[in-house]
């Protein structure tokens, strides 16, 4: 009898237990999102400077009371820019966590696998600095990016290098990637589209000196060099350029590029005028609200990295967020969500030339592009020309 | 002139990782798959080093480097390598994989993972035909190696603790059996080896960048001992040479995109032609 009552009342504690832990999940009292980067593998130099700004607008945004009175939990992981580890974090946040939307990732190899794995399970994604072809028209369900598609920014930095020079011969140089050669091959046709001769160095992703290569592309006699890696190839390529007798102008494509790599590249370079940087979003050294807001931020809650336009990057994906989840009201489902994102039109007026808009067709938007140069004296980079606005590949991808 | 410039700037780089990975091969029998990693750690060192002042030190960066080469040689031989005499020879080796592991580990743990450049000496300093340039840090690695492999040589040659070392690297057995001290020799070897690499990974820092992923740098070392031969050093800087120049003549002559590759295809052939190297020993080759 007294072992009779002890397994009921086992079981009673059993099914209690159970009941409360539903209760507490459907009584959710925040919106819980996840955000996967890469914050331990070969390019966390340039993903945690956009994490850091992401967080900023969300700390700055739940000290403001949160959306409607409910806060934002963000899961945090880290995928080490690996494609398994992404995908392992990305279902790990959606079952156990379980997040409506996940947003940040890493590099392009790893986005391709969690979109494929988050379609399945009907969860919105959106990336951010990088970005691949799934967000372009006729986009794929559920995934976004309010970042850098490679094939986008090749035929963006094509255009603009009209305000560097007219006409002449450019040269691309990349490191044997994907989106290096996705890159470079919209490059290439954009500039000979508009009049220009084509070249191009690809070099390996492990490179032990980047001499060589500069070399070969001095050989060529550009009248122009576009770079287009991540920070640490331009911190050997610039300065490998000049050692090699090229003094004109170097074009850094800012695929995850800080303001501060451009300055120690100059630096090393020999206090180099003739850097160019094309990017997405204003850099720190634009004097307007937006940035100036960002930067207020970022010294009342502090970053690990120096503020950098990664920073601004990632500070405009929180407010996507704001306004999607705004949108979505409360409660937010994935679906919902969704649904919200496919027609979304946010204000980021200040941090790039226009607003991030999406369609249901289009997961990308409109793109807004714009050209600075660093000026050594001053010590800082001043824009050339206007925002650029892209709207659409002018190519085919290959 | 510029591509003779290049060449020698790149040999002196792997020249001195070759270097570090003969030495301990000839004296311990080890072959040292942590190499890049204890250059590109050391240049981190050096980096670190010379901030610690608050102002930029060179003295200081180097000190730092000194120090991290002789303490990390101690503790590598004293708490791994030493237990390891009398097991098989691949224990070592995958002891070294570890180790290189854990290095790794180390730069994203300490230095998270940061991108760093060492800009000591990065001003123009001779001006070649057709606007290329060397500057200071170029013309002092050519310096410093010269001047390294010339150490090496005198002391080897002409010191009586160079004499021990032969004779350890010989039959330690019978050296230690002569009184040599056979622990000091072979910590002295990896103390050697791990200034030799961080001399490296400084001029590396200062051409290119430092990151986790400049660890590869590591197997062009690799390869310039192994195609020179396992066991020479002589061969180290020939290998160094080979190698140099095979990638650069990659880039220029074939397709950047193999200059990495190729290194490798010459080590297939000299290793099906000539196992031992170049300039390495039957003998030698024959133990392992």
């Amino acid at each position: 009898m007294k072992r009779l009552v002890l397994r009921s009342l086992f079981t009673a504690l059993v099914l209690a237990a159970c009941a409360l832990s539903a209760n507490l999940a459907s009584a959710q009292n925040s919106y819980v999102i996840g955000y996967i980067t890469d914050l331990s593998g070969p390019l966390a130099d340039s993903y945690t400077p956009t994490w850091e700004g992401f967080e900023l607008y969300i700390k700055a945004l739940n000290d403001r009371g949160g959306i409607g009175g409910k806060k934002i939990d963000v899961v945090l992981d880290d995928d080490g820019l690996k494609a398994d580890r992404a995908v392992a974090a990305a279902k790990k946040q959606v079952e156990r966590d379980n997040v409506i939307g996940i947003f940040g990732l890493s590099l392009s190899s790893t986005q391709g696998p969690v979109y494929v794995e988050m379609r399945k399970a009907g969860v919105p994604v959106v990336t951010t600095f990088s970005g691949i072809l799934d967000a372009l028209p006729p986009a794929k369900p559920f995934s976004y990016s309010a970042g850098v598609v490679f094939e986008v920014a090749g035929e963006a930095i094509g255009e603009l290098i009209k305000n560097i020079k007219p006409n002449g011969k450019v040269v691309g140089m990349t490191f044997d990637s994907v989106g290096g050669r996705a890159a470079i091959s919209h490059n290439k046709r954009m500039v000979e589209s508009l009049g220009y001769t084509w070249d191009e160095v690809i070099f390996p992703v492990t490179t032990s000196d980047f001499t060589p290569f500069a070399q070969a592309a001095v050989e060529k006699k550009p009248d122009i060099v576009v770079g287009h890696y991540g920070s640490g190839q331009n911190l050997g390529v610039i300065p490998a350029l000049r050692r090699s007798g090229y003094t004109g102008p170097y074009v850094v494509a800012s695929y995850g590029v800080t303001e501060d790599t451009v300055r120690q590249a100059a630096q090393r370079a020999g206090n180099d005028q003739n850097v160019y940087y094309v990017t997405r979003y204003s850099t720190v050294y634009d004097s307007n609200p937006a940035v100036a807001e960002v930067a207020a931020a970022q010294k009342k809650y502090g970053t690990s990295k120096p503020f950098s336009s990664m920073h601004l990057t990632g500070w405009a994906l929180g407010r996507f967020v704001e306004s999607a989840l705004k949108a979505c009201g409360w409660p937010c489902s994935r679906e919902k969500l969704d649904n919200v994102i496919q027609t979304l039109k946010v204000d980021v007026s200040g941090l790039t030339g226009g607003p991030i808009e999406m369609s249901p067709q289009d997961h990308y938007g409109p793109s807004y592009w714009r050209l600075y140069v660093w000026n050594e004296s001053a010590k800082k980079m001043e824009p050339k020309g206007d925002w650029l606005k892209k709207t659409a590949l002018k190519f085919p991808v290959q | 002139m510029e591509f003779a410039a290049t060449v020698v700037i790149l040999t002196c780089t792997y020249a001195l990782l070759a270097a570090g990975i003969v030495i301990l091969y000839k004296a311990g029998r080890v072959v040292n798959f942590a190499h890049g990693e204890l250059a590109i750690v050391g240049g981190y060192v050096f980096y670190s080093s010379g901030l610690m002042a608050g102002d930029e030190s060179l003295w200081l960066a180097i000190a730092g480097a000194l120090a991290f080469s002789i303490v990390m040689g101690l503790v590598i031989y004293m708490t791994m390598m030493r237990r390891l005499v009398g097991e098989p020879f691949y224990v070592a080796i995958l002891v070294t994989v570890g180790l290189g592991i854990v290095l790794k580990s180390a730069i994203l743990v300490i230095w998270r993972a940061e991108r760093l450049t060492i800009d000591v000496g990065v001003a123009p300093a001779l001006r070649l035909a057709g606007g290329a340039s060397l500057s200071y840090m170029d013309i002092v690695s050519v310096l410093l190696t010269i001047a390294f492999f010339a150490g090496l040589y005198l002391f080897f040659r002409f010191t009586r603790l160079g004499v021990q070392f032969r004779g350890t690297a010989e039959n330690a057995l019978l050296a230690s059996q002569r009184g040599v001290n056979v622990n000091f020799v072979l910590s002295l070897s990896w103390v050697i080896a791990i200034m030799a690499a961080s001399l490296s990974g400084v001029l590396y820092g200062g051409r290119a960048f430092l990151s986790t992923e400049s660890v590869t740098i590591g197997l062009a070392g690799l390869t310039a001992a192994l195609v020179g031969g396992l066991d020479s050093l002589r061969g180290a800087v020939a290998g160094a040479f080979i190698v140099a120049l095979a990638q650069y003549l990659t880039v220029r002559l074939i397709s950047p995109v193999l200059s990495e590759a190729v290194p490798f295809l010459l080590l297939l052939v000299v290793m099906s032609i000539r196992p031992w190297g170049l300039f390495g020993t039957l003998e030698e080759f024959d133990r392992v």
